[in-house]
């Protein structure tokens, strides 16, 4: 009897944990939380978006396209898939009105990257995090 | 790549010179000014800044302000009869596309941006290098739910969903864009403008809204008149009045589901030469006057995981005013469309199956224009002893399936096979193909090699 109550609470547990590969959006650590919405994220990684609140200019930071975790945060947190983003970026790049994100290797550069550069922005495993870099809670 | 640095100190200069004798001749001095001075003056400080980046590229961090960007795409293509593309109906390799850019941001708000273009295209095009674009990009507005700004130099003209990126071969569907729309017969003139657009973005709840539209003038070249005026006459087409182009694009669930809906308006200059304005019979008796080019573009587009599907119809109104009687006989209204479904097997490999067609609006399956034709020959024939072939029907018009697939071997590589099956030949031009004589039903096979960084 105990037994299967637990089993039920284990059960139950797994259904409401957050999902084992949560990706989270870092920014460079002097940057204030703008509370970004999905609309907004969307603009600022279609490259649409040249500066910050304070002035400061965006600079966005991607995986390669077909890198798994930047599949997942297109989908799960852009709402979008990979390719329609690369669409857009080179729409861009290639008739002058834009440009396209810097690409990184992997995540170990991500943090590197976005902790040493003023006004970045990109993402990581939740549990990749460290204190070099600054997490955003974003409303999504 | 070599060339690129002198063929560009050339223009500047040659640029700089037509601005002095610009300057003080008319009034439309803001657009006109930049016609004859953007290339000097947007490129000038690209160059200068693109090599002191590159010198110093140990302090700068270049990459932030600095993107390069390029591409190489090599196609060939096979037709059963008729030329396209160079003589195809042999097997061609005429068909080249060479690119490279670079967008230097100074500030910002302010961006610089350039891209040169070489283009070999059969007949239509040599492939000498020309600057494709070359603009200044102010942001001049950003709120957390807006950015606006604006496009001064040489722009490309945002008309449905391709034209921007038109020799891009990554950025297309196809090898070929669909010729029922973007035509590549008369590419030229739509491509891009000399002048200002304004841009605006609206960052909506459920979507994005983007706006961009301006004046500028055309680029009329030897395509356009061997398309709109059948040869090439010894007068000159001349892009002496503004165009207007505009578009409004909603992209709904972060561009699940795409509609624009584009509206160009366009008027280009004919001086008839000395031997064009001899009398009827012995000449033809032409004057000077201009054509007037109306082109309305609606677009809709669905991009799923797997599936994605494409539609635009462009309704174009062409007139010919004061060139002659017969010219102004052929003013047309024509509507082109096409419908293209595409299926993602897997991110890498992709297949595709389209429909396009171009009609005469007034005249569906081209009747009308052969009958008129076949009057007119007979007409030349029994009073001044001309022998003229009358133009068929299915030049009036053309209707193709096209199916294919496409294999990106790599981020930067791809492989591309298509097969059209086309009846009609009104995507032909006059410059490749003596068209009364060229058949109504073919097919065509391309291959292309693309690459981009």
């Amino acid at each position: 009897m105990l037994r299967t109550n637990l089993r039920i609470v284990l059960v139950l547990l797994l259904l409401v944990s957050p999902p084992l590969f949560a990706q989270t959006l870092i920014v460079h650590p002097g940057q204030d939380d703008p509370q970004l919405s999905r609309t907004s994220l969307r603009a600022i990684f279609a490259m649409r978006v040249p500066q910050w609140p304070d002035g400061s200019p965006v600079r966005v930071f991607v995986l390669k396209d077909e890198h798994p975790l930047h599949v997942r945060f297109c989908k799960s947190v852009l709402g979008m898939f990979p390719y329609q983003l690369r669409k857009i970026w080179d729409r861009q790049v290639f008739s002058g009105t834009g440009i396209e994100p810097t690409v990184v290797d992997s995540e170990q550069e991500m943090l590197i990257r976005i902790a040493e550069t003023k006004g970045a922005i990109g993402y990581v495993e939740h549990d990749t995090i460290d204190n070099r870099v600054k997490a955003l809670r974003t409303a999504l | 790549m070599n060339y690129t640095p002198m063929t560009l100190k050339y223009r500047c200069q040659s640029h700089l010179g037509g601005w002095k004798t610009a300057q003080s001749t008319n009034l439309k001095t803001l657009v006109a000014g930049i016609r004859h001075f953007k290339v000097s003056w947007v490129f000038a400080p690209l160059i200068l800044m693109s090599f002191s980046s590159c010198l110093q590229a140990e302090e700068i961090d270049w990459d932030k302000r600095l993107q390069v960007h390029g591409f190489a795409s090599q196609a060939y293509v096979h037709t059963s009869d008729n030329r396209f593309f160079g003589d195809s109906d042999e097997g061609s390799f005429e068909f080249t596309e060479l690119g490279l850019n670079a967008s230097y941001r100074l500030s910002p708000k302010i961006r610089l941006a350039g891209q040169v273009l070489s283009r070999k295209a059969g007949d239509f095009d040599n492939g000498s290098p020309r600057i494709d674009y070359a603009l200044l990009d102010a942001n001049l507005l950003g709120t957390p739910t807006f950015t606006g700004g604006l496009y001064l130099g040489r722009i490309k003209n945002p008309i449905g969903l391709y034209n921007q990126t038109r020799d891009v071969a990554h950025t297309r569907e196809g090898i070929f864009l669909p010729q029922a729309i973007y035509f590549d017969k008369v590419r030229d003139l739509l491509v891009s403008s000399d002048g200002i657009q304004l841009y605006g973005h609206y960052y909506l709840d459920n979507g994005t809204l983007l706006i961009q539209g301006g004046a500028g003038y055309a680029i009329a070249d030897k395509n356009v008149e061997y398309t709109f005026m059948g040869r090439d006459w010894a007068g000159e087409l001349e892009n002496n009045d503004l165009s207007f182009v505009g578009r409004v694009l909603y992209e709904h669930n972060g561009g699940r589901w795409v509609y624009a809906l584009t509206g160009v308006s366009s008027t280009i200059d004919f001086h008839a030469g000395a031997a064009d304005r001899v009398p009827f019979p012995a000449g033809a008796g032409l004057s000077s006057g201009e054509l007037q080019i109306d082109y309305t573009v609606l677009s809709a587009q669905y991009n799923g995981e797997k599936w994605q599907l494409t539609a635009e119809a462009a309704y174009e109104d062409t007139e010919y005013v004061g060139i002659s009687d017969s010219f102004a006989a052929r003013n047309f209204e024509s509507l082109g469309y096409f419908v293209q479904a595409n299926y993602n097997f897997t991110p890498q490999w992709q297949a595709f199956l389209r429909y396009e067609a171009f009609h005469d609006i007034n005249d569906w399956d081209g009747e009308e224009t052969a009958q008129r034709s076949r009057e007119s020959s007979q007409f030349l024939l029994d009073n001044f002893g001309i022998v003229q072939i009358p133009s068929p029907a299915h030049n009036n018009y053309s209707k193709a399936w096209v199916f294919g697939g496409r294999w990106h071997i790599n981020p930067s590589l791809m492989l591309r096979a298509e097969y059209h099956i086309i009846e009609g030949t009104s995507i032909l031009s006059p410059r490749e193909e003596f068209r009364p004589l060229a058949e109504k039903n073919w097919d065509m096979f391309a291959a292309s090699l693309s690459y981009r960084f």
